[in-house]
């Protein structure tokens, strides 16, 4: 049959190469091309998807983004919001440890990248916990498990990634036909979308922490809340609490759009850097720019490659043929959710999450709409699972980020994580049943 | 004479590099002086958003190119510890290679899109731009990508110096950083402001 031929080349050289440790860009673009030459079409569409897929004003809140990130690390924003954080922990048993969670939500309300978060919040918090007596294995753990509330707590540069994926995707004739009508995907929506997902699973891990901290006896301060303290760091913290309200307040009220928001903060950040923290000059600007410039250029190739190879995939119909044999195994929504979180979750713990979610949108958005799932949920609960990835073996960055810091073996780490990364899926499925988390403030904000 | 050529060795090295910097730098000024222009003065310069979108994609491919050289791109690695071990090294080898020939057939796609088969009068919708020039960016970036993946296997196979990808890079410091903060306590400056 012709279509298994393709599914063959199509999925054999991509996983072939990519085994064989091509860059995953390479490992896509190779095998769309295979395919291309054997359907016999004209490769000169290559050729425009790289301009087009690339050159949209949308997809340039990616870079202002992780500029924006870089600079205020650079310019000591970020260091204020997690001692502000730290200032909460006071007397209540596990405090430190709910402050290091409080601190990666402030953080992940500023950037949008897990390691990033991780590394951080983890360079300030790891040792505040270690001094207040807590095992430096899981003070590692719990911060590397909480670095991916960065990606989820918007703005996140996986949902601007997501977005931009699925903007690009028709919605089935037939799913309309059944479903009804969708919403459309946009960046300001997912972001608006993540905020209680990132509630509920910053909550779970809250409460995760309370009970080990209690078997282990981890007290809090004596002392009970320094005022004195937390007023302190919210008033040196003040320009860095704004940052994130300019980030965020700008795109709920309408007023920008997610890359406009990027490119306010980049200068917010560039004005208190250098005029009120002073702590930003021109080497770390320039360090700034240079990390901006490999980090955009190697994901913006795998989308260049992975719009093809999506391409290739929906006008073949294969999205089509997984959902069928999903739906011939079970028709149980439920269960099929399930599927699709394990499945992702299975690819969190080997892929880089930004290369995942541009090979599997075009697999599995198609899919989740002709069951009725709608695209901005369906998002959200993927960059969720796949953030768990962060923080489990083999390939958790986080974890070899707060390993580092800790300076201890990466084991130690992951076998205190796991339970973290536990508790993080039951909240996935909490999110997945029941959509109006996800859904709800969208509506109320009239998205 | 070998001092300068030296300068300019390093320099070239890091081009692209520069030149995205460069851009970066320029156009998101541009986007700001949009966003202060529409809002503050209520006027809206017609051609900033597309120009700004054009420097983009040729920020993003000159930044493959430099990612290339530092050999940033992502791969799947961690099967490589369950094979014996003098297979990685070839496998790279082979990889590269196949990265090598997917881009040359990619430059002579594009350089034959953009020389033989665009029409020279088709011009960008607000600068009047014949798109040709911007899409110049695709056989240009591509050669630039190829000829930095030769030269990182250059170094690495046949002067057999070690590149580091940056991720690994950072990691590396982070751990110095926090084991020189460790030390030392946290002595963030809260009066400093």
């Amino acid at each position: 049959m012709n279509d298994t031929y393709l599914i063959i080349i199509l999925f054999g050289s991509f996983l072939g190469l990519m085994i064989m440790g091509a860059p995953i860009s390479v490992s896509l673009g190779v095998a769309a091309l295979s395919s291309f030459l054997y359907l016999g079409e004209n490769p000169i569409k290559l050729v425009q998807v790289a301009f087009t897929s690339v050159g949209s004003f949308p997809l340039m809140a990616l870079p202002a983004f992780v500029l924006a990130g870089a600079l205020m690390e650079a310019a000591g924003i970020s260091k204020r919001l997690v001692v502000l954080a730290e200032s909460f922990a006071g007397p209540v048993t596990g405090g430190i440890g709910a402050a290091t969670v409080l601190a990666c939500m402030f953080f992940g309300a500023i950037s949008g990248s897990g390691p990033a978060t991780t590394a951080a919040v983890g360079m300030l918090m790891i040792p505040a916990m270690v001094k207040r007596g807590y095992d430096k294995g899981y003070a590692s753990a719990l911060t590397a498990s909480a670095g991916g509330l960065g990606i989820i707590i918007p703005p996140s540069i996986p949902m601007v990634i997501f977005g931009i994926s699925a903007i690009g995707m028709s919605v089935p004739r037939e799913a309309i036909e059944m479903h009804g009508q969708f919403q459309t995907v946009s960046i300001s929506k997912m972001f608006i979308a993540g905020v209680f997902p990132g509630l509920v699973i910053s909550c779970s891990l809250l409460i995760l922490n309370y009970i080990r901290c209690r078997r282990r006896g981890y007290q809090g301060t004596a002392e009970g809340w320094s005022f004195g303290t937390i007023l302190h760091a919210m008033r040196s913290g003040f320009w860095s609490i704004l940052a994130p309200l300019v980030i965020l307040g700008g795109i709920y009220s309408g007023f920008f759009t997610p890359t406009e928001s990027a490119i306010v903060a980049i200068f917010y950040t560039l004005f208190v850097g250098v005029f009120i923290y002073k702590e930003l000059n021109w080497e770390k600007i320039v360090n700034s720019l240079e990390t901006t410039t490999w980090l955009t250029g190697r994901i913006l190739m795998i989308l260049f490659t992975a719009t093809i190879f999506g391409r290739v995939l929906v006008e073949n119909q294969i999205p089509a043929i997984v959902a069928e044999s999903m739906l011939s195994m079970t028709s149980n929504l439920y269960l099929i959710w399930a599927m699709i979180i394990l499945f992702l979750l299975f690819v969190g713990m080997f892929m880089e999450t930004l290369a995942a979610i541009m090979i599997l949108t075009p697999v599995l958005l198609p899919v989740t709409y002709s069951l009725g799932i709608d695209p901005i949920h369906f998002g959200i609960v993927m960059i969720c699972t796949l953030s768990i990835g962060f923080a489990t073996p083999p390939l958790g960055e986080n974890l070899f980020v707060a390993a580092g810091i800790s300076d201890i073996s990466l084991e130690r780490v992951t076998n205190q994580a796991l339970p973290f990364a536990f508790v993080s899926t039951l909240a996935v499925f909490i999110i997945a049943y029941f959509p109006e988390i996800t859904l709800f403030l969208p509506r109320f904000f009239g998205y | 004479m070998g001092e300068k050529f030296k300068k300019f060795y390093i320099f070239m090295d890091k081009l692209e590099g520069y030149v995205c910097r460069a851009l970066l730098a320029i156009f998101v000024t541009l986007l700001f002086a949009q966003i202060i222009s529409r809002q503050i003065f209520g006027h809206s310069i017609a051609w900033s958003e597309e120009l700004s979108v054009y420097m983009f994609v040729w920020f993003v491919y000159f930044g493959a190119a430099h990612a290339a050289r530092l050999n940033a791109h992502n791969r799947v690695t961690f099967q490589y510890k369950l094979m014996p071990a003098w297979l990685p090294p070839k496998l790279e080898v082979f990889t590269d290679m196949v990265w090598v020939a997917f881009n040359s057939y990619f430059v002579y796609l594009s350089y034959d899109f953009v020389f033989n088969k665009m029409n020279l009068f088709w011009k960008s919708q607000t600068l009047g731009i014949p798109m040709k020039y911007i899409y110049i960016i695709l056989p240009l970036g591509f050669t630039l990508i190829t000829l930095r993946v030769l030269q990182v296997n250059y170094f690495k196979f046949i002067k057999g110096e070690e590149i580091i990808d940056p991720d690994s890079q950072e990691m590396g410091s982070l751990v110095n950083q926090a084991v020189a903060t460790d030390t030392e306590e946290k002595s963030v400056d809260l009066g400093k402001k």
